[in-house]
């Protein structure tokens, strides 16, 4: 029997895939309706919180940075409360990375401030003596990809029925919404609006004025993610 | 065939991937050190603007060394070992021909076109599988290619009993295949929005679940890019240049089965301590144990081949290669199961002993697999002789030399770090701010980037030498071809 | 019982399964060569003497099979 396979290329091909799928199919699937409920108080991104997770994407925050908090007493001192599954549920890639060449970043936002993240990017010596952390001046030039973002928006409710424009129960029982304009232009009216805020609190002269003339640098952008990860 | 002209194998498609093995090969590993010494000394990080930053190029690193480098030494040595011990010539149909040179020619576009898109920032960010969804459906073309070319030369063979080396084969390719499209699952956004890039994609999978698959897959792509293939190509390289048949085929059988079952259920010990199910971390840990034993029994086999034949390891280069190899395999495949217990992990999650693991790995059995095989070929595809011995032995020494001060300065650097984030003072106040755990391993980075570039001048020694070879090593009869020691120059 | 249940009572099973089979391969591959139907370290020679012009270990066409059948046994 054992010979007869080792012979036939084509079942011992099957038997290889069977025994290699096996792991697979007992790990992963059974578990994932359960594992992708939001906890309470989890909220989808705004459409500038999205186009800043773009921003950290392509630059690769996640190369040096994780965003997981490990249930030790050593991680929650130093970066909150430990991460629970619900809390990544609106995450289209997860972003746990793999190697903290830098700090954890799942509640940055918790501890850092609009003003600090601007400093940092711009030149990451002046706010942390000895960081080998490169500058990311680029970000405060190039514009963020808003129709990207507004079409991410779009595909995850449509398809995974993400609660945009819908009610979110918060943890103190209060709700809250998050905005999904009905067109690209209606969304970018929101997206402006929370980027004036942020830019309120920045001081680079060139990001205020293309803030104000309706444009949405990187650096907005990615302080608006940074600021929404708690 | 005309029998004024015998059939002999037809090597054209092995040629072109050992090209790109050593392109691709001088490529990566180039950013690979580059990205070493930006990690000790940052200012390297702006010498490129925004393209030239740790963060950009890291990606381009893994991808360019496994799926150009170690890929392409895999479909060279499939394009060489395959003919061989299926005993049938390429020569023989010019459909698989086509498919062959259609595969190389996809495969280079996509890895060139990966450079491109890396660069550029279009990434999902999942690790080893950063390619956006054009480029992933590129990669199933050639990956089907591929398969044509495996399962079509295993049709028209003349052994009727597939070799071992061939079964790693069909299990990376299958495995691969699998990971690789569930993995990437993931919906384009124009099409759905239809405003925003064309390329842009959103994973189906979220949070948690994207994890689970990721590291299903991101540990079954070490499983099966970094270990079935090369140990496919140690099953035939060893032997052969040695002389000296497996020494129990039976264990290769049972290995093979072994690692099989195993492997895919230690994808889960990326995840201990995260936020997937106990059940599974524990699994995963477990697993990463057991797995010891059929990564053993291909090693300790490969290694027992050589009994009663050391003296090769003195007299021929090619061996130390092999041989190290496979105590590298054995090293850090116990290494592996040692950071999956869960207490170990706990310290070493995050931390640079998993770079350093990684680099024992990739460095001490792929690289050195690969250049072993690389060099095994070129007197057979080229019917020239080695051009220098001495080279070969310089370029040993000097990546062996790098590998070690690279795992032991990474050893150092993962173990302080973890210590230091989890030492408190008496209160119970942690002792040290992040950047104090940041400062403290620049000496370490900085012997790492110096290990690393030792095993890159290696790699251009390695080059160097394949090219005279081709150039003015001297030519070979048949007769001095069909053997099994690699004819090499021995006073050069 | 709940699809856990299932799944852990499946997964047991199966891995049970594969054990055992894993030890009748073992069991297999010792006594095929001991009853001397199939000598399976010959397989290692086919790295070995891999030219196309050499004589494979077995030919394709006839498998072992064939070969009891011309015997006539």
């Amino acid at each position: 029997m054992f010979h007869w396979l080792e012979e036939r290329p084509f079942f011992f091909a099957v038997g290889v895939f069977l025994v290699v799928s096996f792991a697979g199919l007992i790990e992963i699937l059974p578990n994932f309706a359960e594992a992708s409920r939001p906890t309470v108080g989890t909220k989808p991104y705004s459409g500038l919180q999205l186009a800043g997770r773009h921003v950290y994407i392509e630059d690769s925050c996640n190369a040096c940075h994780s965003q997981l908090i490990r249930p030790f007493k050593n991680e929650t001192d130093r970066y909150g409360m430990y991460s629970l599954s619900g809390e990544y549920a609106y995450d289209r890639p997860f972003l746990w990375g793999s190697k903290r060449t830098g700090p954890d970043l799942m509640r940055v936002g918790n501890y850092r401030t609009t003003d600090w993240h601007e400093n940092h990017m711009w030149d990451p010596l002046s706010v942390v003596p000895g960081s080998i952390m490169p500058a990311y001046k680029h970000q405060f030039t190039q514009n963020a990809d808003l129709e990207t973002a507004y079409a991410e928006m779009v595909t995850v409710q449509s398809v995974f029925g993400v609660p945009y424009n819908k009610p979110i129960t918060m943890k103190d029982g209060s709700s809250e919404t998050v905005k999904l304009g009905a067109s690209f232009e209606e969304e970018k009216a929101n997206m402006l609006a929370e980027a004036k805020l942020i830019a309120a609190d920045m001081k680079n002269q060139d990001v205020k004025d293309a803030v104000a003339n309706g444009e949405i640098p990187k650096i907005v952008a990615l302080i608006a993610y940074l600021n929404s990860l708690k | 065939m005309g029998n004024q002209n015998p059939l002999a194998y037809d090597y054209t498609v092995a040629k072109w991937f050992l090209w790109a093995t050593i392109a691709f090969g001088i490529i990566g590993m180039t950013v690979g050190v580059f990205i070493a010494f930006q990690m000790a000394f940052p200012e390297l990080n702006y010498l490129f603007g925004e393209y030239g930053t740790f963060s950009r190029l890291r990606p381009l690193h893994t991808n360019g060394v496994a799926f150009g480098f170690t890929m392409s030494g895999i479909f060279a040595t499939w394009y060489y070992v395959g003919q061989r011990v299926l005993k049938v010539s390429m020569a023989e149909s010019s459909f698989l021909m086509a498919v062959g040179k259609l595969h190389f020619i996809v495969y280079v576009l996509t890895i060139l076109l990966a450079v491109v898109t890396l660069l550029s920032g279009i990434t999902t960010s999942k690790e080893y599988a950063e390619l956006e969804w054009p480029l992933d459906l590129m990669v199933t073309l050639f990956w089907v290619l591929w398969g044509v070319s495996i399962f079509g030369l295993i049709g028209i063979r003349r052994e009727r009993t597939l070799y071992i080396s061939i079964w790693y084969y069909i299990a990376a390719f299958l495995a691969v295949a699998m990971l690789h499209v569930f993995n990437n699952m993931e919906v384009p956004t124009y099409f759905v929005a239809g405003v925003g890039d064309w390329y842009h994609s959103v994973s189906l999978y979220a949070g948690t679940n994207d994890a689970l698959v990721q590291w299903w897959y991101g540990h079954n792509a070490v499983a099966f890019v970094f270990t079935t293939p090369i140990v496919a190509m140690i099953y035939y390289f060893l032997p052969k240049e040695s002389g000296q048949a497996v020494y129990s085929y039976k264990l290769s059988l049972l290995s093979f089965w072994g690692l099989m079952f195993v492997y895919l259920w230690a994808g889960g010990h990326h995840l201990i301590y995260s936020t997937v199910p106990d059940w599974m971390q524990t699994m995963g840990s477990v697993f990463s144990i057991v797995l010891i034993l059929p990564s053993w029994g291909s090693a300790i086999n490969m290694l027992l081949t050589m009994k009663g034949e050391w003296e090769q390891l003195q007299s021929n280069p090619l061996i130390k290669f092999m041989v190290l190899g496979s105590t590298f395999y054995m090293l850090s495949t116990l290494e592996g199961p040692i950071q999956a217990i869960k207490s170990v992990n706990a310290l070493a999650h995050f931390t640079d002993w998993i770079p350093g693991h990684v680099h024992d790995g990739t460095l001490g059995w792929v690289g050195f697999m690969i250049i072993a095989a690389m060099y095994h070929m070129t007197p057979r595809l080229f019917k020239k002789e080695l051009y220098s011995k001495k080279l070969m032995e310089t370029q040993f020494w000097l990546q062996t030399m790098g590998i070690v001060l690279y795992f032991s300065s990474m050893w150092i650097a993962g173990i302080t770090q973890g210590m230091m984030w989890r030492a408190t003072d008496e209160f119970g106040n942690l002792s040290y701010s992040f950047i104090d755990t940041v400062t403290v391993l620049h000496p370490y980075y900085t012997i790492r980037a110096i290990g690393g570039a030792l095993y890159l001048i290696g790699i251009f020694i390695w080059a160097y030498n394949i090219y005279k070879t081709m150039k003015s090593g001297r030519e070979l009869e048949d007769a001095e071809v069909n053997v099994n020691k690699s004819p090499m120059a021995e006073n050069r | 019982m709940d699809l856990g249940e299932i799944q852990a009572y499946a997964y047991f099973f199966f891995t049970a399964f594969l054990v055992a089979v894993l030890y009748g391969y073992i069991f297999h591959l010792y006594r095929s060569e001991k009853k001397g139907t199939r000598d399976y370290e010959k397989y290692g020679q086919m790295a070995l003497d891999d030219e196309v012009s050499s004589k494979p270990i077995e030919k394709k066409e006839e498998s072992v099979d064939s070969q009891k059948l011309a015997k006539g046994e």
